[in-house]
Parts: structure tokens; sequence; C-alpha cells
């Protein structure tokens, strides 16, 4: 690579309404089986990102807390050295990559990520046949016996090193991941601005900006894993009022 | 003693062939592991049969034409793509007299016919990658062009072999990972997993 880049996300919990429209960008952005009740019942959904809901308070004095989780791309992650084949490794652009044709599926990945956000496919993924037509090209669909998570839109990436990068020459910065629709696609979903995409070696990028945020943190960063997708805090004066008591 | 003896022959014989033909099925495997599967039951590999003759000599060594003006995305975007029917009829059709160029000749004939129809020319495809590689070509091209200053013609035959030299277009390069990693290394290209892999 040219440029040495370090993709990484920032999430504003405080603007997070909860409506799940990267959860539906998502899944048809990149192929995603889809998740029929029997599914989910049986806990093998597949949701590469997904809000986690939490109550706050009994009612009636009670608040709705949400949360998108996905792949948090760790520097240092503990579903890489479990791999027996190395399907799972990170790349220089602090993407944690699952190479679907190396994996074999021991799953070991998932079993000791963390974050719950790997997914393994029990079944051949089947789709009606109208919509078959509107899977996309440029994603794999994985196929029984292969594990699969957030890629950060990898495709997305790769198609901004070739058309910004080498078509053009110019540098892959927010302004051309907004304009030319190179976000990840729950980036691009998010009618309430919660999920920010860049580079953080990028010193104007959106994400180098907010990763200084005073309300910033990472998940389980207690775990030494250290994530590349950053949170920051909700905002809640009556939590501070109370803390203050 | 007669009847044991021949009892061996038999054994050793019904050995023998037993080794040759594991031997055969797995060099059979292998060849196709490694490379194309071998032509048997008529079929041959990397030939496809299109729905008209389409004898590129005639279009590359005697009209000239470079392989990017019908195979129009091959610089701009990750697939090369196969011309339209219009392609063809934009250029043997002469419009002032709505005559056909080339007429006689079945393929010219039946371009016509699908073109007065209405109907699209159903290309087959004849070169193949699986699912889980995601090619493009416009960064490969355009490396080439610019960076070792090959022609259009040339570089698309690194892969492809001459295709303006055959009658009837058929994949020559295996175009296993092994030949992609190959000559990723001799150009300095990345060989991370996820450049092809996602």
């Amino acid at each position: 690579m040219a440029n040495n880049h370090k993709w990484g996300m920032v999430i504003d919990i405080d603007k997070c309404t909860g409506c799940q429209a990267c959860v539906v960008a998502c899944q048809s952005e990149n192929n995603i089986p889809i998740n029929t009740e029997d599914l989910v019942l049986q806990r093998r959904a597949f949701q590469w990102i997904r809000i986690e809901r939490y109550w706050e308070g009994t009612y009636p004095d009670i608040k709705a807390r949400f949360m998108p989780i996905l792949c948090q791309h760790c520097e240092n992650a503990p579903c890489e050295p479990v791999c027996p084949v190395y399907a799972t490794y990170h790349n220089n652009e602090g993407l944690n990559v699952q190479v679907y044709n190396r994996c074999i599926g021991t799953r070991y990945c998932a079993n000791n990520c963390p974050y719950q956000v790997r997914f393994f496919n029990y079944w051949e993924p089947e789709w009606p046949e109208e919509l078959k037509s509107q899977l996309n090209p440029d994603v794999t669909v994985r196929s029984r016996g292969i594990m699969e998570k957030c890629t950060f839109c990898v495709q997305k990436i790769r198609r901004a090193q070739v058309e910004v990068e080498q078509r053009d020459g110019e540098a892959i910065d927010d302004e051309q991941l907004r304009t030319r629709n190179l976000n990840p696609a729950c980036v691009q979903a998010c009618p309430s601005d919660v999920l920010v995409f860049g580079d953080f070696n990028d010193p104007n990028s959106r994400v180098a900006e907010l990763s200084h945020d005073e309300r910033h943190y990472k998940l389980f960063e207690h775990l030494g894993t250290d994530p590349n997708v950053i949170y920051l805090k909700k905002i809640d004066l009556e939590a501070e009022d109370e803390d203050h008591h | 003693m007669p009847t044991s003896r021949s009892l061996k022959v038999v054994l050793a014989l019904s050995l023998l062939v037993t080794v040759s033909l594991v031997g055969l099925v797995l060099f059979g495997l292998l060849r196709a592991w490694w490379s194309t599967p071998i032509s048997v039951f008529g079929f041959v590999p990397g030939q496809v049969e299109q729905p008209i003759e389409f004898p590129h000599p005639v279009h590359v060594e005697e009209a000239g034409i470079q392989c990017d003006f019908c195979h129009r995305s091959v610089a701009k975007s990750e697939a090369a793509t196969v011309p339209p029917l219009e392609l063809c009829v934009a250029c043997h059709m002469d419009l002032p007299n709505g005559t056909f160029a080339g007429m006689g000749h079945p393929s010219v004939e039946h371009v016509k016919e699908l073109w007065e129809k209405g109907e699209p020319l159903d290309w087959k495809r004849v070169h193949r990658v699986p699912d889980h590689v995601q090619f493009m070509h416009e960064p490969h091209l355009n490396f080439f062009r610019e960076q070792q200053g090959l022609e259009t013609q040339q570089v698309c035959s690194l892969c492809h072999g001459d295709v303006g030299a055959m009658n009837e277009v058929r994949q020559v390069e295996d175009l296993k990972m092994r030949d992609c990693v190959d000559c990723h290394k001799q150009n300095n290209a990345p060989t991370d997993c996820v450049i092809c892999h996602y």
C-alpha cells in the first residue's frame, strides 16, 4: 500500500436511537443470510452489527440505552492466535481479516472473542429466488462451515484504494469517503451520525479528532485487546447529578 | 500345484490392476487440483461454445481493433465486460443504406436477425475465477500500461493468451492462485490475503 492507513470507527452512544438502520444496511451490503425465526431461536442469527438494548432504572423512572456492537478490529485480537490455519489475521491497515477460503470452521475464534461478533455458517445460506439478484457481487457468499464477521466493508475500502488512490491519484479522506459512498454501509445508513468511519493515521479525519474526545472509551479495555472501535460515552445530566450527591 | 500357481498369477494381476487404477485416479485428482482437469468424456477444459462463431483474428489481426474497443470497461472497472449486440451492429451496419457488412457469413446474419428481433446476444463466459476471488481488471491493466509501458494487447495476453489469434476463445492459463501470487511477488504488488479475498 502506498499510504499507511489505520482504519477505525468512532461510535457516539449519545446519538444512537436504536433504529436498526445500520443492521439492515449491513445485512444487504454484505450478503448476510436472512435471519429466520428458527435461526434466532437457535441463537444462530447473523448480525455483523447489532444494537444491544439495556434498561436503566425501573418503571416509570426508566431509560432505554442502545449500543451498536460490531467487530472491534482489535490490534491485539484474541481470535487471531487461536486459528490453526491462519484464516484470521491482522493486516497492516488495522483490519482484522477473515479469509473465507482458508477457514476450516473450527470455531475457536468465535469462542475466544469477548465481543461475540463472529458468526458461523451452520447451514448453506438460502435466499428466495427473487432476492438472489440483489446479492452484492463484490462480497463472497459464505458457504456452510465458514466463520464470518464484520469486515469494515473492506470491499469499499478496496474500491476507495482503486478509484481514489490509483485512478485519480488523490488521498482517501473523509470527504472522498462520504461523497463517493465509500463509507461502510452502516455508517452511510446511520440517520443520526452515530457511526463515524475513517483513517486514524490521517490527522485531519473526524475519527482522529473524536478519538481524543473526553468521553472516549473502548469496550473491555482491561482485556488489553486494543480495539480500533472507539465509543463515546452517553451524556446523562441526571446520572452525573447522582454521582455528585 | 498348477491351481495354486495360477491363483498366484491371478492375485498378482488383480493387485497390479488395483494399484494402477488407484494410481490413475490419484493422478487425475492431483492434476485437477494443481492445474486443470484432464479432458475426458468430450470435456475440453477452458473451451466454451458461444452462440455465434466470433473469429477474433478477423477483428484483431485484420481490422486492427484494440481489445478495449469492444471490452470497454476493462480500464474503468473491475469487469472487462463482453460487448452488447449494439456494438457489433454499430460497426457492421452501414447506416445510410441500412446494409450489413459481412453478409453471407452465418454469424453476421445471425447478428442481423437478433438485431431486427431486438434480442440480445447471449455470450458465454470463458474465464471465471472462484467466487471467493475478487479480481479487478482496472488496476492490473493500468499498472502494466503505465508503469511497465506495455500495450493493451500485451497486458491482456499475460493472463488470457493471444486471444487475437484464436478463432474460438478458450482459457489457456490455469489462473490458479499460484499464478496470481507469483506475478504479484515479481511486481512488488501486495500479497495481503484481503487484497483479493473478501
